[in-house]
C-alpha cells in the first residue's frame, strides 16, 4: 500500500505485525501523536459556536473530511505513524444508535441518558436509519472517495457493553443499579452488545470493499479485524463487579476479531488487568498512564514489565522527556511507543534514539 | 457504642438505606439525641467508608450506596439538629468548573463532605467563576471546592481562583481542588489552599481548612 508521506508503509506494517506477536523486526514500533491536529485547520473557533452550530459543524461531512485532508497534506509521517481518518461523533455514539441524543463540545460529545425507568429498555432498538449511524456512513463514504493514496480510513470509536449502558442510564445511577437492580443491569448490557457484531461488520465491510485495512482512532492497522475494547466505567467498580457485569459482555464483544487492543485508561481500569488478560482474546493492551499524579511513566514500570513477562504486547504513551529514562530501564520486547513530538526533525531524532534500544 | 447506634453504623457501611432510617428511628425512640446520632454513628460511619475506599475495599458504587443510606438518616435528623443548635462543620460551595460536565466525582465529594458534617451548596457542573463568587457573596460559604476531569477544563480552576481574588473575596474563603488531572503541585501553582486526590481525602482536607 502506498500512502502519501509514508516512506515505507509495508516495512512499518511488518514492524506492527511483528509487534502483534511480541516480536521485534528491527526496532519497536513508534507512533508520533498529534491529538486533534485537524482542528488547527478550522477557520472558526469551535468552542465559541452555539450548541446548534457546533452540532452542525460536527455533522458537516465536507468540513470534517476536508479539514482532515488539509491537515495531512504535504506532511511526512515517521515511524509507524499513518494518516488515518476515522469518522468521529464522539465516544458515546454507540449509545446514540439506539436513540440517545448527543451534545457536542469542541473535541468530544456527551450523550443524554434515556433510561429513566427500566421499562424504557423496551424502547431500545438499533436502527440503521438512526441519524448518527447514517452520518457515520456518510463520513465514511466521503472519506473513502477522497482518501485515494492520501490517507487511510478507519471505523468509528465503538463502546458497546457497560460503557454504553452507563451512557444510557447515567454512570452514577448505574453504580447504584449494580446493587439495586443487578438483573436489569445485565439485561441492559446485553442489549448494549447484541448488535455489536452487525454494527462493526457493517463499517468493516465498507472499508474492506475499498481496500482499506482494519484501523480506528489508534491509527494501528490490522490486516484482519482490529477492535479496541474498553470499559472506562470499570474504573469505578470492584473486581467482583467487573467479573459479574463486564466480563460476560466482553466475551461476546471480543470473539471473531483478529486483533483486540484493549484500551486500559488509567489505574482504575488497570485494577482489572488480570481479568482482562484472562479473557484470552485480548491480543495487546494500550496503557494510558493518565495525568496529574499518574505521571511520570516510571511509576508504571512494574505494570508494563508484568505485561511483558506474560508476552502481552503493550502500547506505552509517554512524554518525550520520559523516553531516555524509559529506554534505559526497560527492554523493548512487546513495546509500542506513542510519543508527541514538536516537529518532523524531533520525530526523526526520537526515532534514532529508539533504533539504538536493545 | 450503643446497640442502636451500632446498627446505624453497620447499615451505612452495608449501603442499607431502610436499615439506616429504621435505625435512626429506633435510636430516637430510645431517647438518643440527634446530635449524638450524628456524631457517634453517621459521621464515623462515613469516615469508615472513606477509609475503606482509600484501602480499595470499597469502590464508587459501595461509596454511593453508603452515602445514600447516610443521607436518608441525616434527612430525618436535620429538623432536630436545627432545634438542638448544632453548628455544621462549615458551608462549602461545590462545583465542576466551566466547560466540564462530569459530575460523579463532584457528587461523591459532596456526599463525603455532608457525611463529615458540612453543609453543601452544590452549584452543579459547568460552573463559571461568577457563580462561585455569587455563592460566596450570597450564601456565606467558607470553603470553595472545585473539580475538573479534563486537562482542557483545568484552567477554569485558575480563572475561578483569580476571579475570587479580583472580587476581593479571597480572604473570606479557603479553596480546595481535585479531579483526575489535578495534583498538589497544580493546586499550589494556581493559588488554591489545598488538593485532595479523592472524595474521602476531600472530607479530611475540608476539616483541616474549615475555620
Amino acid at each position: 500500500m502506498d500512502i502519501a508521506g509514508v516512506a515505507d508503509f509495508d516495512k512499518s506494517m511488518a514492524r506492527i505485525d511483528a509487534w502483534y506477536q511480541s516480536q521485534i523486526l528491527d526496532r519497536p514500533p513508534v507512533r508520533f501523536m498529534a491529538h486533534n491536529a485537524f482542528l488547527q485547520q478550522a477557520s472558526e473557533d469551535i468552542s465559541q459556536l452555539s450548541s446548534a452550530d457546533r452540532r452542525a459543524w460536527w455533522f458537516d461531512v465536507e468540513t470534517q473530511v476536508g479539514l482532515f485532508a488539509k491537515s495531512v497534506e504535504g506532511r511526512r509521517f515517521y515511524g509507524e505513524t499513518f494518516p488515518v481518518f476515522f469518522p468521529n461523533l464522539g465516544p458515546e455514539v454507540y449509545a446514540a444508535f439506539y436513540g440517545a441524543e448527543l451534545v457536542f463540545g469542541e473535541v468530544t460529545s456527551w450523550s443524554v441518558p434515556l433510561i429513566g425507568d427500566w421499562q424504557d429498555m423496551d424502547r431500545l432498538a438499533f436502527d440503521r436509519n438512526n441519524i448518527y449511524f447514517r452520518k457515520l456512513e456518510e463520513l465514511t463514504k466521503c472519506a473513502l472517495e477522497r482518501s485515494q493514496g492520501r490517507f487511510m480510513v478507519g471505523y468509528t470509536d465503538l463502546h458497546p457493553g457497560i460503557d454504553c449502558a452507563a451512557a444510557w442510564r447515567d454512570p452514577q445511577q448505574l453504580c447504584l443499579d449494580l446493587f439495586d437492580a443487578p438483573e436489569q443491569v445485565k439485561r441492559l448490557t446485553q442489549i448494549a452488545i447484541d448488535d455489536f457484531v452487525e454494527i462493526y461488520d457493517h463499517f468493516d465491510a465498507m472499508l474492506k470493499a475499498s481496500g482499506q485495512l482494519s484501523v480506528s482512532w489508534m491509527g494501528l492497522p490490522s490486516r484482519g479485524k482490529m477492535h479496541i475494547p474498553s470499559a472506562d466505567f470499570s474504573s469505578l467498580i470492584s473486581p467482583d463487579f467487573f467479573k459479574e457485569f463486564v466480563l460476560p459482555v466482553h466475551r461476546q464483544e471480543l470473539g471473531g476479531m483478529t486483533h483486540n487492543v484493549y484500551h486500559v485508561d488509567g489505574k482504575g481500569v488497570a485494577r482489572h488487568m488480570d481479568d482482562i488478560i484472562g479473557l484470552g482474546d485480548v491480543h495487546a493492551v494500550q496503557w494510558v498512564q493518565g495525568v496529574g499524579d499518574d505521571q511520570p511513566i516510571m511509576q508504571w514500570l512494574p505494570l508494563i514489565k508484568g505485561l511483558q513477562q506474560q508476552g502481552m504486547p503493550v502500547i506505552v504513551d509517554l512524554n518525550k522527556k520520559e523516553l531516555p529514562q524509559f529506554i534505559e530501564a526497560m527492554s523493548p520486547e512487546g513495546i509500542f511507543l506513542w510519543v508527541a513530538a514538536d516537529d518532523e526533525e524531533e520525530e526523526q531524532r526520537l526515532l534514532k534514539l529508539v533504533e539504538g534500544w536493545r | 457504642m450503643k446497640a442502636e447506634l451500632e446498627l446505624i453504623f453497620e447499615a451505612i457501611l452495608d449501603g442499607n438505606m431502610p436499615g439506616c432510617t429504621s435505625g435512626v428511628q429506633a435510636a430516637l425512640d430510645a431517647g438518643i439525641s440527634a446530635p449524638d446520632i450524628l456524631q457517634i454513628a453517621l459521621i464515623p460511619a462515613m469516615d469508615e467508608v472513606g477509609k475503606l475506599f482509600e484501602e480499595e475495599e470499597f469502590f464508587v458504587p459501595e461509596m454511593l450506596v453508603a452515602a445514600r443510606a447516610m443521607q436518608a438518616g441525616l434527612s430525618m435528623l436535620k429538623p432536630l439538629l436545627v432545634d438542638s443548635d448544632v453548628k455544621p462543620a462549615g458551608r462549602v460551595a461545590l462545583g465542576t468548573v466551566s466547560g466540564d460536565l462530569h459530575d460523579i466525582g463532584k457528587n461523591l465529594v459532596g456526599m463525603m463532605l455532608e457525611g463529615a458534617g458540612f453543609e453543601i451548596v452544590d452549584l452543579g457542573t459547568n460552573v463559571a467563576p461568577d457563580r462561585f463568587i455569587a455563592a460566596i457573596n450570597d450564601q456565606n460559604v467558607q470553603l470553595v471546592a472545585m473539580s475538573a476531569l479534563l486537562t482542557t477544563t483545568m484552567p477554569g480552576m485558575k480563572k475561578t481562583v483569580d476571579a475570587i481574588a479580583a472580587a476581593g473575596l479571597r480572604d473570606q474563603v479557603k479553596i480546595m481542588v481535585g479531579g483526575a488531572p489535578v495534583n498538589a503541585e497544580y493546586a499550589a501553582e494556581i493559588g488554591a489552599d489545598g488538593y485532595a486526590p479523592d472524595a474521602s481525602q476531600a472530607a479530611s482536607l475540608a476539616r483541616r481548612l474549615a475555620p
